[in-house]
């Protein structure tokens, strides 16, 4: 009896020798990652590719069972290769890298793997692997966790939905006048606290997240003005944090929680149909100043946490001029956190809303989603187990298509069913709408090095329209950027080369026909290769045909503005007080940021609220129940 | 381990997992004693689970050594480890999972553990057990009124039986239009008490606490009266998996005849006459389950491992922090299809 010889029992000798000579790559090596790796080696894939940006965190430790306290700060991708010696029998190769550096991970390194596994936190990152699958045809095992809630899609490129098929929650944003005039929840005051007066206060450029965001949530001119003149004002305070003076810090209090109010007091139209914001006394600021740690799991009095504010705004103040004259928040930066927490809660305070304790707080100014080891071991059980199937190893399963093929998502945990511990439609075919799959044609275009040095853009527009018989009117644009590079009237850029315009090896770069009124050519999407081990004067196009199609059926420039739509459409959606604590904030990491469900944590499991998880649509054909309060993290 | 308000330390760690299931449930599993029988590839990963998530004690009981085959399917032993015992190659690296877990090594055999060895727990999971070793185990489970899980696996086929004998779980669910009633739910699961309270930031939303009775029965039990004649619809009895009717055969033999070898033509048989009991039609037997589940059987295979282990460590943590619906009563896997219903027998 050997180590595999009950793996080939399963899968025959044949396909166990298959699976030794298979090279996959693991994008993520963090909750679902550590599991991954683990059952990869124990199916005995020949090698795996560990790819992660990140370091340890303590907080990973509930979890991602391949790492120790000692571990904290260290490389995620390279301390799990440690972490599994003793029981590893596959070649692993960690880089610690972000995968969509093109530099260190360009096309050609993913063409090396059979099958890609996704363990991956953020949205951004999620896309552009599904790209990389799509452009190489390699087969995608996507995955995703929140709490007690998971998912897990197999990806056939040209065979089944891929990634983009299906409409992804989008961050949520909140109307500019709940957060700045007419907070009614905790997290308005959070948000007001986090996104807009920190940075007033402690940003360099004082940048606020306003911008761009033209859902001011009323039209009441006196408002909006109000809101305008406010802002300028406050602005007017970093001057006190500058001057390192801590005994005008009441002169914030003073401005922010009296002042300000009183202004909004004025509006009366505010509050025909509201309760009526309380300013803070004077003799509450000048309250005395004694301090002791927050616990981080109550909340205290309004005199507490106005004494903490003052504390800590000083503390801020000084480490502001230590620090270059700007402090990013970070949740994991405790002062800054607390600066957060108590402006915050004095603004719950004045405005009738419940304070929230630090440990509430740092959940949704950190877009903190929960996360737990048995979930991410079920999700990443079911992905490696599918790949058995994907690659086709079970012959007693054969696979003759792969809309056969299931993808699961909880179903008893995520409370969608009493009689089914998962669920497991089966894929769907493309959807024939999706940007990614369905409207573009897709290949990859060979260059050597000197050819984007000397190539005009002219040039490579003349060639691709010759190759695959476009009209003369066309547009191309650089969609890793969306940035437009050609059209009917802009032509600025076609005597400069491919090198002079910012096209190098990663780019995408999308061609679209736009003549044709009916009917017209499809559009196609081309990754630049670009390669030393080419030849000088490589220039070689992907031999493929490029249909015509009905116009609706292509993405072509003007489908642009879908995006922004969307995100209007989203800004009016949160408008609806009935809305469910989902908050986004930007996030540094530029993660997926939704936070569900009541702050208050008995209730966080509360079974109605709207399903956000992502293949929302499938769901809701398989159940009759109604959906839980899902997202999918996205460990 | 003290019970009472959780450390600092304790809410940094635990951060991820306190926001999900609160710092109550969480203060609850730190004084909660859990036996695991078995440290197999399933056993490995309900290990894990529970002690990352931080209970209190749990007691491992193994007596086997490590082999070249258990290296294809268990992440504690190593090569080094073969021919050593299973307890002594893995204990430090389970310690080394979470030191705040207070951890018991037994290598004895199960058949030499008496009742009150078994008192000292809140709960057991067994695992790797023929059916006639469970059936004693949850003898003494009953006798003591200790809830009881037993989970096995026939490489890509799996199950788990849950025996929590009664149980009352509390859920929270926001009040729908048509309000929660009083009154049995299911075959063994009945709402006994229903309050409602004001969501506290939003005046329009209640929320409904729900208390549900569950009631379970013993595996003995389970194999002698299983059905679900009056459970399903029609429609739903021809696409129960056959996993159902071939698992339960083989448990059954496994009880009469002390048997772990099975030919094809008589499991064919006696699976077709669980398909009668159960109230299924015989046609959702295949041959190529058929044949499988006797090729692979009492395989353990990583994947699997984790997706049953982890379904089993997460209903323990639940009903030891006493919060959500625990399992009822008996699951089965299919790693084909991906399939996993859960039946209430």
């Amino acid at each position: 009896m050997a180590r595999e010889t009950n793996l080939i029992k399963i899968i025959g000798e044949d396909n166990f020798q298959k699976l030794r000579s298979s090279k996959c790559l693991l994008v993520g090596a963090g909750g679902i990652g550590s599991e991954l790796l683990k059952d990869l080696i124990l199916m005995e894939f020949g090698e795996i590719h560990i790819v992660d940006l990140d370091t340890i965190d303590l907080s990973n430790l509930n979890r991602q069972f391949l790492f120790r306290q000692k571990d904290i700060k260290q490389p995620k991708s390279t301390t799990a290769v440690k972490a599994v010696q003793h029981f590893n029998n596959s070649k692993l190769v960690p880089y610690q890298g972000n995968v969509m550096d093109t530099s260190t991970f360009p096309l050609h390194w993913f063409e090396q793997f059979d099958i890609i596994f996704n363990a991956l936190d953020n949205l951004a990152a999620r896309r552009y692997v599904n790209k990389m699958s799509q452009f190489l045809s390699l087969p995608l095992l996507e995955s995703g966790t929140a709490g007690f809630d998971g998912y897990m899609q197999p990806i056939i490129p040209g065979q089944t939905e891929c990634f983009e098929c299906t409409k992804k929650e989008t961050p949520k944003t909140f109307p500019v006048c709940t957060i700045r005039s007419t907070p009614s929840q905790p997290i308005h005051c959070i948000v007001w606290a986090k996104n807009f007066l920190f940075n007033q206060l402690f940003a360099s450029d004082a940048s606020t997240n306003e911008e761009g965001n033209n859902d001011w949530g009323t039209d009441d001119a006196e408002e909006i003005k109000r809101i305008k003149q406010e802002t300028n004002e406050l602005h007017e305070l970093q001057k006190i944090i500058i001057s390192k003076d801590e005994s005008r810090v009441p002169e914030i209090l003073h401005k922010l929680f009296i002042q300000d109010i009183n202004k909004l007091l004025a509006i009366e139209n505010l509050w025909k149909t509201r309760t009526k914001p309380t300013p803070l006394s004077d003799s509450q600021i000048r309250g005395p100043c004694k301090t002791n740690k927050f616990d981080s799991n109550s909340v205290g009095t309004i005199h507490e946490q106005i004494n903490h504010f003052v504390k800590i705004t000083q503390k801020l103040m000084n480490r502001y001029a230590m620090e270059q004259s700007h402090i990013e928040f970070d949740k994991d930066d405790a002062d800054t956190l607390e600066f957060v927490v108590t402006a915050a809660n004095i603004r719950s305070h004045i405005f009738n809303i419940p304070m929230k304790s630090v440990f509430d707080i740092k959940q949704i100014a950190g877009n903190i989603i929960p996360a737990i080891a048995t979930t991410n071991a079920i999700i990443a059980g079911l992905s490696s187990l599918i790949s058995l199937r994907v690659l086709n190893l079970l012959k007693y399963a054969p696979v003759s298509k792969f809309t056969d093929l299931n993808m699961t998502f909880t179903a008893k945990a995520s409370n969608l069913s009493q009689n089914r511990y998962l669920s497991n439609p089966k894929l769907a075919p493309p959807n024939c709408n999706c940007p990614v799959c369905s409207r573009v044609s897709r290949g990859v275009i060979k260059l050597s090095p000197d050819q984007l040095k000397k190539m005009k853009l002219s040039d490579l527009i003349g060639l691709i329209r010759d190759k695959y018989d476009y009209a003369e009117d066309i547009s191309l644009l650089d969609a890793s950027e969306q940035r437009l590079l050609a059209d009917y009237d802009f032509e600025d850029l076609n005597d400069r080369t491919l090198f002079e315009v910012n096209l190098g090896n990663g780019s995408i770069i999308l061609f679209s026909d736009e003549e044709g009124d009916t009917m017209v050519r499809k559009s196609i999407e081309l990754y630049l290769d670009v390669n030393d081990e080419f030849p000088d004067d490589t220039c070689k196009l992907p031999d493929i045909r490029v249909p015509l199609v009905k116009s609706s059926d292509t993405l072509s420039n003007g489908d642009e503005n879908e995006e922004k739509e969307e995100n209007n459409d989203v800004a009016t959606a949160t408008d609806n007080q009935e809305e469910d604590g989902i908050v986004i904030l930007d996030d540094d990491e530029g993660e997926i940021e939704m936070v569900t469900g009541p702050l208050n944590s008995s209730k966080k499991r509360s079974a109605d609220p709207e399903d956000l998880s992502e293949p929302s649509s499938k769901r809701k054909k398989l159940t009759n129940e109604s959906a839980s309060s899902d997202i999918i993290e996205l460990d | 381990m003290t019970e009472g308000k959780l450390s600092e330390d304790e809410i940094a760690l635990y951060d991820r997992q306190i926001r999900l299931w609160g710092m109550a449930a969480q203060a609850n599993m730190r004084s909660a004693r859990v036996l695991l029988i078995n440290l197999g590839a399933i056993g490995s990963e309900i290990t894990k689970s529970i002690v990352l998530s931080g209970i209190g004690h749990l007691t491992v009981l193994d007596g086997h050594r490590v082999t070249e085959e258990d290296l294809g399917s268990q992440f504690f032993v190593g090569s080094e480890d073969v021919g050593q015992w299973k307890l002594d190659a893995a204990k430090e690296r389970i310690q080394d999972l979470n030191p705040r877990v207070e951890l018991k090594f037994d290598k004895q055999v199960l058949h030499e553990k008496d009742e009150t060895f078994f008192q000292q727990f809140d709960l057991v999971v067994a695992t790797e057990m023929k059916a006639d070793e469970a059936i004693k185990v949850n003898k003494l489970t009953r006798k003591l009124n200790i809830p009881l899980y037993v989970t096995g696996s026939n490489g890509l086929f799996a199950y788990v039986f849950i025996d929590l004998i009664e149980f009352v779980s509390e859920d929270d669910k926001l009040q729908s239009i048509r309000p929660t009633v009083v009154g049995p739910v299911s075959s063994n699961r009945s709402i006994i008490e229903i309050t409602t309270r004001k969501d506290e930031e939003d005046e329009t939303k209640s929320y409904e606490r729900i208390k549900t009775k569950n009631s379970y029965k013993s595996l003995e039990e389970v194999l002698r009266t299983a059905t679900l004649k009056e459970k399903l619809t029609r429609r739903q009895l021809k696409r129960v998996t056959s996993i159902l009717p071939l698992t339960l055969t083989l448990l059954q033999q496994e009880l009469n005849e002390g048997s772990e070898t099975i030919g094809f033509e008589l499991l064919n048989q006696e699976a077709a006459v669980w398909c009668g009991k159960l109230g299924a039609p015989v046609a959702i037997l295949n041959d190529d389950y058929t044949q499988q589940i006797i090729n692979q059987r009492y395989i353990e295979f990583a994947p699997v491992a984790a997706i049953i282990g982890g379904t089993v460590a997460q209903d323990v943590i639940n009903i030891l922090g006493k919060r959500l619906s625990p399992l009822n009563n008996f699951i089965v896997f299919d790693g084909i299809t991906l399939d996993m219903p859960i039946f209430e027998f």
